[in-house]
Order: C-alpha cells, then sequence, then structure tokens
C-alpha cells in the first residue's frame, strides 16, 4: 500500500517536474530556471533529488515524518515557475500563485525535524507555524483573493480561479507585508537550525549545516525583493535561486548518507541476535554492544531494583557523570539497562528499540546476574566490615587493658610494697605475710591480665605486623615451631589478623612440632602451616568465617600420618 | 645514681621515684610524655633514664623512640625501658639498636627495688639488661631436637644469665663460682651452641640472644 503511494507520488513528482519545465521554456522572462541547460538542470536537481530521498525514507522510516516533508518540499521546489504568467492553464497558474513561497517552510520543517522526526521546542513549532502561515497566506491565498490579471493588464496571463474582487492596491500591499515577514521568519528559521546545530550529533550535522545554508539563501531572496515588494526573476535572486538548488540537493545528500549510517547500525542489530544466540556472550554484552555500535568507551549499567544504584555486568558500582551521553533501554516500562555512550551515537530511537528488543533476553539475564553480583559485594563488604569492626574493638579493648587496669595494678603493687617498707617493725609477722601473699596474688593477676589482653588482640601484630607476631607466638607456644620463609613487609590490618588467626589457632590445637611458611603470589597472601594434629579441633568455621570475610580461601588436610595442612589464601592486592 | 623517671601514669611515676629515693638513689626529674622526658634529660644529664614503653599520644612505642632519641644525643645516659609486652620483639628493638646502657624489664619489677637499682647500676656501667622473664620464655620455650639438650643445668643458668647481659664477673658472683669457672662454662655453652667467641660483651649478648630467638 505505502509503496503504492510512493510510486504514484514519485509519478507525480516527476511529471510535475516535467511540466515545470515545459513552462520555463515556454515562458523564460518570469521563470527562474529560464531556458538554459544549467536553469534546468537546477530545477530539475532541486526538486527530484528531494523527491527522491523524501520516498525512500518514507519507505523506509515509516514513521518518520521527515521523509513525506522532503517530498513534499521537493514539489514545493517546482511550484515556483507555475506562477508565470506564460503557464499556460489556469489551474496550475491558481496553484502557482498560492504555493509558489510554500517550499522553504517545508524544507525548514524537515531538517528541524530530523532525525528523530519531532519538533522539540514551542518556539519552533511557534516559527515554523508562522512561516507556514507567512508563505502559504500572506504571500500566496490571501494575495490571490484580489489579483485580477486582466484589470492590472496581463493580457497573456492565465484566469485566476481564486478571485473574489480584483483590488490591485490590497494585493501589493500584502504582497510587500508578506516579503518583510518571510526575510523576518526564514531567518528566525535560520537562528534555530543553528540552534540545533549546537546540540546536534555527527550524523544530523550536515544536513543541518546546508539546511541553514539554504534558509539563509530564502532570507537573503527576500530581503532582496523588499524593494519592489513582491518576488521577481531578477538577477540577484536568479543566481541566489541556483544556490538554492544546490543546497537543496545538499540536504537530500545528506538525509541519504545518515540514513545509510543509519541502516549499518540496524544491519549489526541483526548480527546481534546471531551473536546472542551464543549466550552469553564471552565478554559480556557490553563488549558485544561496543563492537557494533563503535563505541569503544560505551557503558552499560543495570539500575539495581530496589536502590536504582547503578552497577556493571559484574555488580560493581558505575559511575556514569562523565559521559557524554546515556540512552535508557525500557522495556515494558522499566529500564532494564544505561547506555553510556558518545553524543549522538543512539539518536535514532528506533535503533535504540531494536537493540533493546534483539538483546532483551540476554539484557535481562546480565541484569539479573549483576543484581546477584551486586548484592554478594555489598554482602562481601558487609561482611568485611563487621570483622574490621571488630577488630579494631579488640585492640581498643586491649589498649584499655594495657594503659588502664595493668598500669593501675602495678601502680598499686608498689604502694603495697612501699607500705610494707613502712611497716613499724613492731607489725606482727602475721600482718607482713598477709601483705606478701596480697602482692604474690596482685602479680598473678598482672600476669593474668597481661594475658588476657594479649589474647583479645596481640599488639604486637599490630606493632611489627604478621612475621614479627608469628615469631613472638614461636616463643610462648606449648609446641615447637619452625618458621620457613615469612614475608616482612605489611598488609592491611585485616590481612595481617586473619593470616594471624590461621596461625594462631594452629598453634593451638598442634599436639606435635610445627611448620609455618607464608609468601605472596598473584595478589595473595598465602600461608602455609604443617603440624601434628587432629583436624577435628580445629575452629574450621571461625577460620572460614574470617577468611571468607576477606574473600579469602582456606584448605584443610588431614594426612593418614597424622599431619594436617592448612593452607590459607587471602587477596592482599600485591 | 642520678635519675630521670617517665611515664605517663601519676602513681607509677611518683611511687617509683619515692621508692628509688628511699633507696638512695637521687631522682632528679620526671616526666610524663616523651618530649617532657627528653627536655628533662636534655637538661639534667642524669646517669640513667627509667622510661615507659608508652605513652601519648599513641600509646604505642613512644618509649622506644624516645630511647633511641637519648642514645643517639646524650650516648652516655643509660636508658632503662619498662614494659608490660613479654615479646622479645619490643626489647630486642631496643638493644639491636643500642646495646650500650640499654635495659628492658617487666614493668611489674619496679617493686623490686633491689632488683630495679641493680638493673639501674648495670646500666649505668655499660652493661645491658634484659628481663628474666622474658630470657626464661626464650630458653625455656619449646624447641626440635636442639643443642640446648645438650647444655648441663648449670650451664642453663649461666647462658641466661649471659642472655639477661650479665658478665662474666657478675655471673660469678651471683652463682657464687670463681671467674674461671665461669669463663670455662661460657666457652662450653658458645661451643655447644656454634656461637663464634667473641671478646666483645654487647656482641655476646646480642649473639645469645639471635641464638634463642631463632
Amino acid at each position: 500500500m505505502r509503496r503504492a503511494v510512493v510510486l504514484a507520488f514519485a509519478g507525480l513528482g516527476v511529471a510535475v517536474g516535467a511540466y515545470s519545465l515545459g513552462v520555463a521554456h515556454d515562458a523564460p522572462a518570469s521563470s527562474f530556471a529560464g531556458r538554459s541547460t544549467g536553469g534546468a538542470f537546477a530545477l530539475l536537481g532541486g526538486g527530484l533529488v528531494l523527491i527522491a530521498c523524501g520516498l525512500i525514507c518514507s519507505l523506509r522510516l515509516a514513521a518518520n515524518r521527515v521523509g513525506p516533508l522532503l517530498a513534499g518540499a521537493g514539489v514545493a521546489w517546482f511550484l515556483l515557475e507555475w506562477n508565470n504568467p506564460g503557464v499556460g492553464s489556469a489551474l496550475a497558474f491558481t496553484v502557482g500563485l498560492c504555493l509558489y513561497a510554500a517550499c522553504p517552510p517545508l524544507v525548514a520543517h524537515a531538517v528541524l525535524v530530523y532525525p528523530r522526526g519531532r519538533l522539540r521546542t514551542g518556539v519552533e513549532r511557534i516559527v515554523l507555524a508562522a512561516a507556514y502561515a507567512g508563505s502559504v497566506l500572506v504571500l500566496g491565498l490571501l494575495p490571490a483573493f484580489f489579483f485580477d490579471p486582466v484589470a492590472e493588464g496581463c493580457g497573456q496571463c492565465p484566469r485566476n480561479l481564486l478571485l473574489v474582487a480584483g483590488r490591485e492596491r490590497a494585493k501589493a500591499d500584502l504582497y510587500r507585508v508578506g516579503v518583510y515577514l518571510a526575510t523576518a521568519w526564514a531567518l528566525a528559521l535560520v537562528v534555530l537550525v543553528l540552534a540545533r546545530l549546537v546540540r546536534a550529533n555527527g550524523r544530523s550535522r550536515p544536513v543541518l549545516v546546508v539546511g541553514a545554508a539554504y534558509l539563509g539563501l530564502v532570507a537573503a531572496m527576500f530581503a532582496a525583493s523588499r524593494q519592489r515588494g513582491f518576488l521577481w526573476n531578477g538577477t540577484l535572486e536568479r543566481r541566489l535561486w541556483f544556490v538554492q538548488a544546490a543546497a537543496l540537493a545538499c540536504v537530500a545528500a545528506g538525509v541519504t548518507w545518515g540514513w545509510l549510517a543509519g541502516r549499518r547500525a540496524r544491519s549489526a542489530v541483526a548480527r546481534l541476535v546471531v551473536d546472542l544466540a551464543h549466550t552469553p556472550p564471552p565478554g559480556g554484552l557490553r563488549d558485544v554492544l561496543a563492537a557494533i555500535l563503535g563505541d569503544r568507551e560505551l557503558v552499560l549499567a543495570y539500575p539495581l531494583a530496589d536502590s536504582g544504584r547503578l552497577v556493571d555486568a559484574d555488580g560493581r558500582a558505575v559511575e556514569l557523570a562523565a559521559s557524554p551521553a546515556r540512552t535508557s533501554l525500557v522495556r515494558d516500562g522499566r529500564i532494564v539497562a544505561v547506555l553510556a555512550h558518545a553524543r549522538g551515537l543512539l539518536d535514532d530511537e528506533q535503533l535504540v528499540d531494536e537493540v533493546t528488543a534483539a538483546a532483551r533476553l540476554a539484557l535481562e539475564n546480565e541484569r539479573l546476574q549483576a543484581e546477584v553480583r551486586a548484592r554478594l559485594t555489598d554482602l562481601r563488604a558487609s561482611r568485611t566490615r563487621i570483622v574490621e569492626t571488630s577488630d579494631s574493638e579488640r585492640r581498643r579493648i586491649e589498649r584499655n587493658l594495657h594503659d588502664g587496669a595493668q598500669q593501675r595494678l602495678v601502680a598499686l603493687s608498689l604502694r603495697l610494697r612501699l607500705l610494707r617498707s613502712q611497716l613499724s617493725p613492731l607489725a606482727g609477722a602475721g600482718a607482713r605475710a598477709r601483705l606478701e601473699l596480697t602482692e604474690a596474688e596482685l602479680d598473678s593477676a598482672i600476669a593474668e591480665l597481661r594475658e588476657l589482653a594479649h589474647g583479645i588482640f596481640p599488639a604486637v601484630l599490630a606493632d611489627g605486623g604478621l612475621a614479627v607476631a608469628v615469631r613472638a607466638l614461636a616463643e610462648d607456644a606449648a609446641v615447637p615451631i619452625r618458621i620457613g620463609p615469612l614475608p616482612e613487609g605489611r598488609f592491611l590490618p585485616a590481612v595481617e589478623t586473619a593470616a594471624y588467626t590461621v596461625v594462631a589457632e594452629a598453634a593451638q590445637v598442634a599436639t606435635g612440632p610445627l611448620r609455618i611458611t607464608a609468601l605472596t603470589r598473584d595478589g595473595s597472601l598465602v600461608v602455609e602451616v604443617e603440624m601434628q594434629a587432629d583436624g577435628r579441633t580445629l575452629d574450621r568455621v571461625a577460620l572460614e568465617d574470617r577468611l571468607g570475610a576477606l574473600d579469602g580461601r582456606l584448605s584443610i588436610d588431614q594426612a593418614q600420618d597424622g599431619r594436617v595442612t592448612i593452607r590459607a589464601e587471602l587477596p592482599c592486592g600485591s | 645514681m642520678r635519675v630521670v623517671v617517665a611515664d605517663d601514669e601519676t602513681l607509677l611515676r611518683e611511687g617509683i621515684a619515692r621508692l628509688l629515693t628511699d633507696a638512695g638513689v637521687d631522682v632528679v626529674g620526671k616526666a610524663g610524655t616523651a618530649e617532657d622526658l627528653l627536655r628533662r634529660v636534655e637538661l639534667t644529664r642524669p646517669d640513667v633514664a627509667i622510661v615507659d614503653i608508652r605513652m601519648p599520644p599513641t600509646q604505642t612505642d613512644e618509649g622506644l623512640v624516645a630511647a633511641q632519641e637519648i642514645h643517639r644525643s646524650q650516648p652516655t645516659v643509660g636508658v632503662l625501658v619498662l614494659s608490660h609486652y613479654l615479646e622479645s620483639h619490643y626489647a630486642m628493638r631496643l638493644l639491636e639498636d643500642h646495646p650500650q646502657r640499654s635495659g628492658y624489664l617487666l614493668k611489674e619489677r619496679v617493686k623490686d627495688v633491689a632488683l630495679l637499682v641493680d638493673a639501674l647500676e648495670r646500666i649505668n656501667e655499660g652493661e645491658c639488661v634484659l628481663d628474666p622473664t622474658i630470657v626464661a620464655r626464650l630458653v625455656g620455650r619449646p624447641r626440635e631436637q636442639s643443642p640446648l639438650d645438650e647444655l648441663t643445668a648449670r650451664e642453663r643458668e649461666v647462658l641466661a644469665l649471659i642472655a639477661e647481659g650479665h658478665s662474666n664477673e657478675s655471673v660469678s658472683k651471683k652463682l657464687f663460682l670463681s671467674p674461671k669457672t665461669v669463663e670455662t662454662h661460657v666457652r662450653h655453652i658458645l661451643l655447644k651452641l656454634g656461637i663464634g667467641e667473641t671478646a666483645d660483651y654487647h656482641r655476646r649478648v646480642l649473639a645469645v640472644l639471635a641464638y634463642l630467638r631463632g
């Protein structure tokens, strides 16, 4: 159906073009094209190229208004020749009288809605409406009512079918006003198109540039006609008309180029469908989309269902603040993903819809996966925080015991000592003995407190690091500890504490000699403990919790001969 | 003997000063912070400074750092660090940096005025002093087959005293042995443990401690 309409319109366009060429040939005096080859070329070239481009767009982008507007503008381009007194037909003459200036607003309209098919601002709507009114009403229909060719001495003119009353004066005034107005609206349209240009993307830029140039030429043409008070084929006007033809051809070329680029992207979408048949794509959906859309910096982010926070496919938080442009992929009214991309990459809404549709399943999959991973990351972070908080709390308690209770106890024992030395020699031996006993008990209280504080948190670990703390542990262990190579450098407190906890727990349950080695490999601190023990006595859950909080791993192997090997791997970032 | 006492806990600081004064030691200055301590030492040039290992502001190792500073700026001033820590790591930081005129005792020793004064005197004479409990832990820690097992009980006693920083003369006095006998013991011990003999007293202490910690 649409194809038939398009074909019919194409036929009409060619017919109108041919007829216009005939008019120009028959009555060159009142024509812009005249009899010259160049004129014929400009007349046909300007109109037919626009019509062809408009029709292709109508066929390919069904819902888009750019196509019909361009095709209409192409036809209107020819009508400038139809108000020629030598046109012959009364109908053609009347149509020409009404619509000879209809081409510029149509072109402006097409350029302003390119490529999305929509006007964006109220100002655009108002200026465009004024342009239509100015060209069709003030320059066309209204003066036509008052134009009586016979009364005005145009013997060769055909009949004006719209004549109401011949008022030459009124007609001339309307034309004069119309020309002034036309200069104004044409300039206003130039400004609007340029304003568009500032924010436009790469693909629509050329169209806007030549569109603005064309409208500028139109404004110049009307400005040149303002002395005379109506549009005439003077030398300057004709020159401007030639350049307009070239500008229109460029507009058509620009639109066609943009359409071809869009088609390349769309055929890539077809590839996407094939690619995604092998789900999940190896580098993730982002890589596939980046390759297809030709934007290496492309960011694909998923909003989390509860918070709306954006994360990537691995569930890591994504910051889109710096990205130049973003497009939401919407499915059933819900944003499934957000693309941050180069400006103008996804201006074609249809393309975005097609991408969303093609990648629907893969997007949904990856989004759910991202959601799960993000939750895991959150959970891990929270576990790490809990462990860190409890460690720093232990450290604080250890310090308080050291600097508070223990100091006080030592001071107290010192006082008792002073007291005893001041005891009168007359005091009974019983009192002296009791005092000594109290001092001894105070001593053991101090020793117990020291052990308690050390058990809560070994200060030597925080002060000296893992290697120092392990050596200190060997001074106090119940079994011999052989210390292999240990990394002397420092790690994050949580990593050191976790590694130390593994060693201390092992030393706690060991029944025979224990051997410790530790090294850093591939960004992990690997601690290995070999010992004689019953592996079941290890508090495995506590160790796994502690390591798990840091994304670490624990393995415990019990050999037949009773040797236990504990291996802990902790990511340490070096 | 003239000493300066530095401890942020007033009760302890005053108590120690009082005890030492009663024992005939001249307490020429008292300080509550490391900064204050350095100023007093500079001002009074004492024989020994008694320093708490943990002092404001961070309550970690200000005392050790101050001790090193004193050793650097006033090599003639001895330093006795008092600490709650049993781990040899802290003591070794002090002794390895500067073994001459250095001492490290557990805090609760302060009430044992005889031991304290003895330590101060030894430090004043240029020796180094390490707390007997810490040494006992090092000597007594469980080991897989070790040459230590071959030492006689008497030799172990001598070894511990050497590790505590006692000179041969001091060991002979403590164990009521003739200097000749002590020398023989020491030679045997060093031979059995494979520690090279050295005439330098401080180097010998450090070598023995390194052996015990390793």
